[in-house]
């Protein structure tokens, strides 16, 4: 075995006629930061929840960790128990306090009894600097500190893969900050992480590599440096000229 | 004259005060009678309408048929002839026989179910599709995810509705004159019958029910301060 932590075959996915991935192929090593990029609607999003399922893909293989996703006989809820996920809206419980949306999970998927589980949340909270909140309910937070606490409840599952799906696109401009210098702690602590994003800045300062995915095929594939000061493909320069004009 | 209309009118309130002060005691008995009935009645369709309102969502196709059946067909006929098929049809086709208590509790309860059923579906389809996603993310099965997560959301938002269900029974229980319960507007008819004072009395009686709602709407407000989650508007709302 390498040391593979994903790898994606040749997937495919279409809703209907349209045509949302068209055969990727992607490879992500143990403790890799890989940022993917691309406008909307060009599948991003698409292919992190074919990952994990969310959303089941026509064809193509993916393996998690050597264990294959898409084998029918392979138990969902053993991939999803060692794949953390941050949504573009956070989806924290609403009605349940800050502490309870970690340790759900521990003590009804991962077995963990109650104690354990909420030791384990109050690490993790610590990890992201809100230990203070844990007896708060989320509705009482802001946006970044909703997504820190999501982010909190993916890392409490230590799980081997994180995917964030445009974490801090739903936040409000002064927000973003702390949710990004989050992310970089988690990734400099060697998380394997893939990371749908349009911040410029992340994936430059973090990122391994950066992906460029449009009308469902990766068209670009290159180091941060390569990627933004000397990209190939036609359509790259001009999504990044767009993406740099708007900052 | 406008004198004499108003001084009229006075008379006619104080009569009417003294004459029904007497016959309280006797409606506050049907009233009690109305308020049981109609609780169980909502009780009952509470339980049915949980389990038939989470079965039309089940993603299972023969238990959403099961509940979209019985949804539809006691939702498509009318009350009444439902009550005169439990009171009236039933102890004849099959020999069970319930008293009219009984037949208005049931009958009211069934009811009610179907159109639970309905607000416990319309709350659990108001909860966003990306609380499922995320707690199948965490590796919850989907039952897992709608007893933890979606369930308990919904109810909350539902409350609303559950209490103007509520309301809606003890009004409709007045349709039991039909069998013959003594709840609160079968004992104004006996008054009226009696004294020939039918304005008066079913007045009162419509002031009464007014009461009884009130009161109810009154109660539904504490339990939603109650059940409120801390940062959200409303009982359940979003941000």
């Amino acid at each position: 075995m390498t040391d593979n932590i994903l790898v994606i075959e040749d997937l495919h996915k279409s809703y209907g006629d349209l045509k949302v991935l068209k055969g990727v192929s992607l490879k992500v090593t143990k403790g890799e930061t890989v940022v993917i990029m691309g406008p909307s609607g060009s599948g991003k999003s698409t292919l992190l929840r074919c990952i994990v399922r969310l959303v089941e893909p026509n064809s193509g293989k993916i393996w998690i960790d050597g264990v294959e996703v898409t084998d029918p006989k392979t138990d969902l809820k053993e991939i999803r128990k060692h794949v953390g996920f941050v949504f573009q809206q956070f989806n924290l419980f609403p009605h349940m306090k800050v502490i309870d949306n970690i340790t759900l999970a521990l003590t009804k998927v991962h077995g963990l009894d109650k104690e354990k589980a909420e030791e384990r949340a109050l690490k993790v909270l610590k990890k992201v600097g809100l230990e203070e909140k844990a007896y708060a309910y989320p509705g009482q937070l802001s946006g970044g500190q909703q997504q820190r606490v999501a982010i909190a409840r993916a890392l409490a599952i230590e799980p081997k893969l994180i995917l964030f799906d445009e974490p801090t696109s739903a936040l409000d401009p002064e927000l973003i900050g702390e949710v990004l210098i989050t992310m970089e702690e988690i990734a400099k602590e060697g998380k394997t992480m893939v990371v749908v994003t349009h911040e410029v800045d992340f994936a430059r300062e973090v990122a391994d590599r950066v992906i460029f995915i449009d009308h469902g095929k990766i068209l670009e594939e290159a180091d941060p440096e390569k990627f933004f000061t000397n990209p190939e493909h036609p359509r790259l320069k001009s999504f990044l000229k767009r993406l740099l004009e708007r900052v | 004259m406008p004198i004499d209309a108003v001084s009229n009118f006075f008379n006619w309130i104080v009569f009417v005060v003294n004459f029904m002060w007497g016959r309280i005691p006797f409606m506050l008995d049907g009233a009690k009678l109305t308020v049981y009935i109609a609780v169980m009645a909502f009780i009952l369709g509470n339980l049915i309408g949980i389990v038939m309102g989470i079965l039309r969502v089940s993603g299972v196709s023969i238990l959403e048929a099961i509940s979209t059946l019985y949804i539809e067909t006691i939702r498509g006929t009318p009350l009444v002839v439902q009550i005169l098929i439990v009171y009236f049809g039933i102890p004849i086709a099959t020999g069970i026989r319930f008293d009219p208590v009984m037949a208005g509790i049931l009958t009211m309860g069934l009811n009610s179910g179907a159109y639970q059923a309905e607000i416990v579906r319309s709350g659990i389809k108001g909860i966003p599709r990306g609380q499922l996603e995320a707690a199948e993310s965490l590796g919850f099965t989907y039952w897992q995810s709608m007893r933890y997560v979606i369930i308990p959301q919904a109810l909350r938002i539902v409350i609303p509705a559950f209490v103007n269900e509520l309301a809606t029974l003890l009004k409709d229980t007045s349709i039991l004159i039909i069998i013959g319960v003594h709840e609160l507007t079968r004992r104004g008819q006996y008054i009226a019958a009696w004294s020939y004072r039918y304005f008066e009395v079913y007045i009162t009686i419509a002031f009464i029910y007014l009461i009884m709602v009130l009161i109810v709407s009154r109660i539904a407000r504490l339990i939603e301060k109650k059940v409120r989650i801390p940062g959200l508007g409303v009982a359940g709302g979003r941000l």
